[in-house]
């Protein structure tokens, strides 16, 4: 199934070189979690690591639907 | 006596004479300093009814004990006073340079009471200090200005100034220190503007002792340490300031868009942090003693928008940005140096001219009144704006006045986002129920900064809250408030303070800034008494603001009626009726959001 995965601000790098606009298309097997779809990319991921699915929060081993956009950014300190 | 110099300079403009004064040691431990002292001051010393332009409304600078000490952005001060554009308490916080060098001078607060006959500035050298004519600086902006008062009194010396704005009382003037720092909200620019002060320079070399220096020196130095190892993994705000929040908020549907007729922006990818670094960033800029660092310099090097300073921050790409439905970076960076130069909150302008453009295209104000179309995304047309604003030139007078009474004027009021007639910061409160909490309920209006439960909502920081849940609002928003209270009147910058020295549970606790706060002063302070300092300091706020007659907590019609129409909180509007009385409970306040008798007493405040 198709997935798009963003990585904003400084998670943008681990991106691969054919991404637009700070996102990727992916194609995924049925049933896969936000955690197995984020572990694609090289991404630090730690305690700072915020991760949405369609704007909302949810558990890293939640399955994912087709079309779902996954988000993900570091926050260290807002504004 | 430690971290603090327990003296301040009390300026009677009318009578062009200054006193010194000791602060009460008693006082001075229980409301910290800051924010603190200066509600403290203020609530003894002025009638809350009194016109916040008139001579009798009292101004007030303030640091705090950790300014000018070696803790990691130990350099802020706050310009605290009655604000003429909400009527209830203007508190505005800023770094740069001046506040240590204010502290420097040898005085941790100045007092400004009155107005002086002519323009005027203020030369604080230590002990030595002196009323000069400005009749040669009014009318000029804060760049020229500074430049000109540097040269004419010391290079060693720091100002904070007013502009054109603040000099012709617009409620969204700021006044701005080392030419690219801001106390911006609550028309505090304009309160300065009404006493003829063009602006006060200040130098010194006093630096306060400390009760325990090396373990404040260890201390601050373990802190900026950690710190460093953030930056040093990779930090957005070292690497994009700020700016990195537009993709943050628009992901999760709450950027302002169109003055708030949506939550997500088609362009928020041309107005980014990354477009920003891409395009116009030289690099990164620090307050004193910060290792953060999350200014930036930049510069738009040519065309029509040529310029250099430092910005735009998220605010002003919420503002100028998403709100105003423009998408042309450059155009929006001009804004942001024009409000610097001019001495405008960008939160304000940027907002009121979204409020405008609406009521331009939905036919609400003719175009001759206004001189000129105002549709969304005209960038062109918002600049014109700006500086018409500053000069109050033409329909630049209505938009001086805000974005409430802009809409009130012009017969729709529902267009208005604000609180206390304030202008809303970057964040939907219809995808973040506690921010809508927070707007209604602060002392200052619609603020992101006197609680910024974003920071868990939004950011996960110290650990994520979900935004579009009302449960648990109320004590996160009150407990924040109070912390944010403390963070104000110790002398720090919250973006360090709040991760670096406060603990890393959802209710965030100040075990490390206590312990800078006895390190330095070597009053005894715990980490309860320092927050309940805070709880005292907001209550206090609280007491001023009801009798100054603003007694109602609530948000506008867009926020209460109208559903986001897209994005992740699509459907959905504040709801604070499912918040409000738990938070008075929760705050010992009654029903009607007073704080009760036995709360004022816990808290040792005068009924």
């Amino acid at each position: 199934m198709m997935i798009h995965v963003k990585l904003l601000a400084n998670y943008r790098e681990h991106l691969p070189p054919q991404a637009k606009n700070g996102g990727v298309d992916l194609d995924v097997p049925d049933g896969t979690t936000v955690r197995e779809a984020l572990s694609n990319f090289d991404i630090p991921l730690d305690d700072s690591s915020v991760i949405v699915v369609n704007g909302l929060t949810v558990s890293l081993d939640t399955p994912l639907k087709a079309g779902d956009v996954v988000s993900a950014f570091s926050a260290i300190a807002g504004g | 006596m430690y971290g603090w110099h327990l003296k301040l300079l009390r300026v009677n403009l009318t009578a062009q004479k200054v006193t010194q004064e000791d602060v009460d040691p008693k006082v001075a431990r229980a409301y910290l300093g800051g924010r603190g002292w200066a509600i403290h001051y203020l609530y003894n010393e002025m009638d809350p009814m009194t016109d916040p332009l008139a001579p009798e409304n009292v101004m007030i600078f303030a640091t705090g004990p950790l300014t000018a000490t070696p803790a990691p952005t130990g350099n802020r001060y706050m310009v605290v006073t009655k604000s003429p554009l909400t009527g209830a308490l203007a508190h505005s916080n800023s770094g740069g340079e001046f506040p240590t060098w204010m502290k420097r001078t040898g005085f941790d607060m100045f007092i400004f009471e009155g107005k002086l006959s002519e323009p005027m500035y203020l030369f604080v050298n230590e002990d030595q200090v002196e009323f000069r004519s400005a009749a040669h600086l009014w009318g000029k902006d804060t760049h020229e200005t500074t430049d000109i008062l540097l040269a004419e009194t010391s290079p060693e010396a720091r100002v904070a100034c007013i502009g054109p704005a603040g000099e012709r009382l617009a409620l969204m003037a700021g006044i701005i220190n080392d030419k690219h720092r801001a106390a911006a909200r609550s028309g505090v620019g304009a309160v300065m503007g009404s006493k003829n002060l063009k602006a006060v320079v200040v130098m010194g070399k006093k630096n306060p002792p400390l009760f325990n220096a090396a373990e404040m020196t260890a201390l601050s130095v373990d802190t900026s340490k950690n710190v460093g190892a953030d930056v040093k993994k990779g930090s957005n705000m070292r690497i994009y300031g700020t700016s990195y929040v537009p993709q943050v908020t628009n992901t999760l549907g709450i950027f302002p868009t169109r003055n708030f007729q949506q939550g997500t922006f088609e362009s928020t990818d041309k107005i980014d942090g990354i477009a920003l670094k891409e395009q116009y960033l030289i690099r990164h800029t620090a307050c004193y003693r910060c290792p953060l660092a999350c200014g930036r310099l930049t510069e738009v090097p040519d065309g029509d928008y040529k310029g250099k300073g430092e910005g735009p921050e998220y605010e002003t790409i919420s503002a100028f940005g998403g709100a105003c439905g423009v998408s042309n970076l450059a155009a929006l960076i001009k804004a942001n140096y024009m409000c610097n130069e001019l001495g405008m909150d960008t939160i304000g302008a940027g907002m009121t001219i979204a409020a405008a453009m609406e009521m331009y295209e939905k036919g609400y104000i003719p175009e001759e009144v206004i001189g000129q179309p105002l549709k969304f995304g005209d960038h062109d047309a918002m600049i014109e704006m700006v500086r018409k604003m500053a000069y109050r030139e033409g329909f630049g007078d209505d938009l001086a006045m805000g974005s409430y009474r802009l809409a009130e004027k012009y017969g729709h009021p529902e267009v208005a986002v604000t609180t206390r007639k304030q202008e809303f910061p970057g964040y939907d409160p219809r995808g973040a129920q506690g921010m809508g909490l927070l707007y209604a309920t602060s002392n200052k209006g619609a603020s992101h900064m006197e609680g910024d439960v974003a920071y868990e909502e939004v950011f996960g920081v110290p650990i994520k809250e979900d935004p579009f849940s009302t449960e648990g609002k109320p004590e996160l928003v009150s407990h924040f408030q109070n912390s944010f209270a403390l963070i104000d009147s110790a002398g720090l910058c919250v973006f360090v303070a709040l991760r670096y020295v406060f603990n890393k549970d959802r209710m965030i606790f100040p075990l490390r800034l206590s312990e800078m706060m006895q390190y330095t002063t070597g009053e005894g302070y715990t980490a309860e008494e320092v927050l309940k300092a805070g709880e005292r300091v907001y209550n206090l706020e609280r007491m001023f603001v009801l009798k100054a007659g603003s007694t109602v907590d609530t948000l506008p019609p867009r926020m209460l009626n109208e559903p986001l129409p897209d994005g992740p909180a699509k459907g959905m509007v504040a709801q604070l009726d499912k918040m409000l009385p738990e938070y008075y409970r929760l705050r010992g306040w009654d029903e009607k959001g007073f704080p009760t008798k036995e709360k004022l007493e816990e808290l040792g405040l005068p009924a």
